[in-house]
């Protein structure tokens, strides 16, 4: 704190080097989604680059509960099978609803804010907004149930509030499942033909901006500076001193209860959010596979990217992502480099995963980043010292 | 040390990122597998391929155009799972494939298809019932027959064949084939008269004993489970147990060995839907025996035994569709195989293949087998239609 009198100029540039690392990603992918050509590489690089960042948002809002405050929720596939929902069923455009609610009678809800907002304001532009609008609903409904579902259960502590919310979870997917909500959840099919990546577009005059890539990135983006910018205010302090010791937090006049329902619902309005982009991203949506599994494998990325860290979770998601979903899948092709290898077939990709997932939780407990923070300036200070040392080395 | 292992792991990475460059000689075309190879339906799919790799060792190569490609099959296990299918349907799409065939399921062939129809590559769907997977798509097509058709079968078969009045209908929560097919099935039934009690168990349930018992206390006449295998497996198991003496009526999906396995030896009846029943083409079920028995890896994705699925049957039908595409293509180019798939004909082993103008195959036959206890066959009991 003593740092405050530090001169105005440098605190100006502190965000510098982070500001032109991110205008150059969003050109990056403003060139993938608009100029590079389709070849085997990009083709891969983007779905795995869109899912990278949706489960970083995921992750993030997860480590805001689990490392940041202590609480041990293991909720999220439930929050995000909520966001998901809620984002489809209000972006159906009503002509596709007798298709997709084929068994229920067309559904009941029978219209689509995109293409209401597309109405007036002209297609791509109701697209671009409708769907931000149903993403801010989404992440609100996330957020009421999380209210309601946090009175009773953040009474509880570590493994009894894991239990509490990974029941509810499991309970909230039934629900949705259930026939007799068919109308609007369409039970135990899948929901469709509502607005996604592909619909982000930006109209200047004549010429069309895909925005496919760059969406989910800037969502995902402003979310997480919103958490981040939690984590560092009073709230984040107090949130992090419940979870160092309750007692002292209580003892120092923070309301314990209060300040753990803020964590929960702002987690689960981001991981609403989050599955409001997974089913942008996914096309179609289901039920079914919003199961505890999706929950560990949040879970397991939050571990390996450092409890406590949010660079580490979006380090941690990114290779987690790429790893299961592009890199490994030639062990399952039955040759490697030109090589027929026997036994490389189908399974063998997901047997070397988890012993990668295991060789990184054995040698690396406290994950990637630990719970420090990625920071260019932290970079250049390690890259400063480095080559001072070598110099000292040298030298000497 | 640490940093050691992260330089190997990132070093290991980092090669994997080239491995999928090696190297394509001479003329090769790449026909597209989209099938759960782990999962629910890991099973199932595995027979499915099954049927695509005999088809492919018995014919390796396509002419097109007046040249000779070999057909290079790439696989893509979606996991049974919808939010893994884009980014399996996405390594097809980037390994350049010209057709895909799959998949067995539904859920996920439609979860798919936006993948398949933004790279403009068509798909012919080998064992996806629901209608949603064709409807409204000009690059989803499909060989074997549809829910509402299927449904429908059961329905007259229950009725006229077993002269039941009461059904009750087991599916499981959340499983949009079960779901479906039941729906369909209940439409038909209740069209001829008959009662339908319907109910769904939850995932990973394994105790059935409470729904057998409901469906004895309704008084049903028969017990309609199209859920899959793995919970049939159960079903099978419990109702012998409980010696209800109920028959079991099922889909397509039990149309496998591991029924057979369950039902052997036990007081049970059990009747599929299928779309191809044993005996239909004895020289090619000859010769697919022989090529499983002589790979242990086929053997095991078999499920251990030399039995012929249906689905196997299905995915040697699809693979030669795909040729005849190919064929009628005259190119390699995804956009002009897609241009030639709705002329294409082809009389495959489970019979005629042409698609109507939705995509769907004119298919209006489904045959009926059912489980003999003592030998651990099936037993084909009649071709039953829609009237």
């Amino acid at each position: 704190m003593g740092k405050t009198l530090q001169n105005r100029q440098e605190n100006k540039l502190r965000y510098l080097p982070a500001i032109i690392a991110l205008s150059v990603l969003y050109i990056v992918l403003l060139l993938l989604d608009n100029v590079l050509p389709a070849n085997t590489f990009t083709l891969m690089l983007i779905p795995v680059l869109r899912k990278g960042a949706i489960y970083s948002l995921v992750c993030v809002s997860m480590n805001l509960l689990n490392g940041f405050t202590g609480l041990f929720s293991l909720g999220q596939a439930g929050f995000m099978l909520i966001g998901a929902y809620v984002y489809a069923i209000f972006s159906i455009p009503a002509d596709q609803h007798a298709a997709v609610y084929q068994y229920f009678e067309g559904g009941a809800i029978q219209f689509s804010i995109p293409e209401m907002l597309g109405n007036v304001l002209g297609t791509n532009a109701g697209n671009f907004l409708g769907a931000i609008i149903c993403i801010i609903i989404a992440g609100a409904v996330a957020a009421v149930f999380a209210a309601l579902i946090g009175i009773p259960v953040l009474r509880l502590k570590s493994d009894y509030l894991a239990i509490a919310t990974l029941g509810f979870a499991e309970i909230l997917r039934a629900v949705f499942q259930w026939n007799g909500l068919g109308a609007i959840t369409n039970g135990s099919n899948l929901l469709r033909k509502y607005t996604t990546f592909t619909d982000m577009n930006l109209q200047l005059g004549s010429i069309t901006i895909k925005l496919h890539s760059l969406f989910p990135f800037l969502i995902a983006m402003l979310s997480i500076l919103f958490i981040v910018l939690l984590i560092n205010s009073t709230y984040g302090r107090a949130f992090k001193a419940i979870r160092d010791d309750e007692v002292a937090a209580e003892a120092m006049g923070i309301n314990l209860f209060r300040h753990k329902m803020y964590a929960f619902i702002v987690s689960s309005f981001f991981a609403g959010v989050g599955g409001a982009l997974l089913a942008m991203f996914q096309t179609t949506i289901q039920a079914a596979a919003f199961k505890t599994a999706m929950t560990y494998e949040i879970l397991l990325m939050v571990v390996i990217g450092g409890i406590g860290s949010v660079s580490g979770s979006c380090i941690a998601a990114f290779l987690y992502i790429a790893c299961s979903e592009w890199w490994l899948r030639f062990l399952d092709s039955g040759s490697f480099l030109g090589i027929t290898v026997p036994f490389f077939r189908d399974g063998f990709r997901k047997v070397v995963f988890s012993v990668i997932i295991m060789v990184i939780v054995l040698f690396f407990s406290r994950g990637i980043m630990g719970d420090k923070e990625l920071s260019f300036r932290g970079l250049i200070s390690k890259l400063q010292k480095k080559s001072k040392k070598k110099e000292e080395a040298d030298n000497g | 040390m640490k940093k050691t292992i992260a330089l190997l792991l990132a070093l290991a990475m980092f090669c994997c990122l080239f491995a999928g460059c090696g190297g394509q000689g001479g003329n090769t075309i790449k026909i597209g597998v989209y099938e759960p190879q782990s999962g629910d339906n890991g099973a199932g799919g595995k027979q499915e391929i099954l049927g695509m790799q005999y088809a492919n060792s018995l014919t390796p190569t396509v002419e097109i155009g007046g040249k000779t490609y070999n057909v290079e099959l790439v696989y893509a296990d979606n996991e049974s799972s919808t939010d893994k299918a884009v980014s399996a349907a996405t390594t097809l799409v980037s390994a350049g494939c010209s057709v895909v065939l799959g998949s067995y399921g539904s859920s996920v062939s439609i979860a798919a298809s936006d993948t398949f129809a933004a790279a403009g590559i068509p798909a012919i769907g080998v064992t996806c019932t629901n209608p949603q997977v064709t409807e409204g798509n000009d690059h989803y097509f499909r060989i074997c027959f549809l829910d509402p058709f299927q449904g429908t079968v059961l329905a007259n078969f229950a009725y006229e064949k077993l002269g039941a009045s009461t059904v009750y209908c087991l599916g499981q929560l959340g499983n949009d084939y079960d779901q479906g097919l039941i729906n369909y099935f209940k439409e038909a039934a209740e069209a001829l008269g008959m009662t339908v009690i319907t109910a769904e168990f939850p995932e990973n349930n394994s105790d059935f004993t409470s729904y057998l018992t409901t469906a004895k206390n309704e008084g049903a006449d028969v017990i309609f489970a199209p859920c899959s295998t793995s919970y049939a497996q159960l079903i099978v198991e419990q109702t012998a147990a409980q010696g209800l003496n109920i028959p079991l009526l099922a889909g397509d999906t039990w149309d496998s060995n591991v029924i057979l396995n369950a039902a052997q030896g036990k007081d049970s009846q059990i009747y599929v839907s299928t779309f191809y029943a044993e005996g239909g083409d004895p020289d090619f079920e000859a010769g697919i025996k022989e090529w499983i028995k002589g790979d242990a890896t086929n053997l095991a994705n078999n499920g251990g035994d030399d039995m012929v699925a249906a689905v196997t049957v299905m995915g040697y039908d699809a693979y030669y569709t795909a040729l005849e595409a190919l064929k009628a293509a005259g190119s390699t180019k995804p956009a002009d195989v897609k241009a030639a798939l709705p002329g294409v004909t082809y009389t495959g082993v489970s019979g005629a293949i042409a698609f109507n103008e939705i995509g769907d195959a004119e298919r209006d036959t489904a045959y009926i087998k059912m489980a003999n206890t003592e030998t651990g066959a099936w037993d084909f009991v009649a071709v039953q239609g829609v009237n």
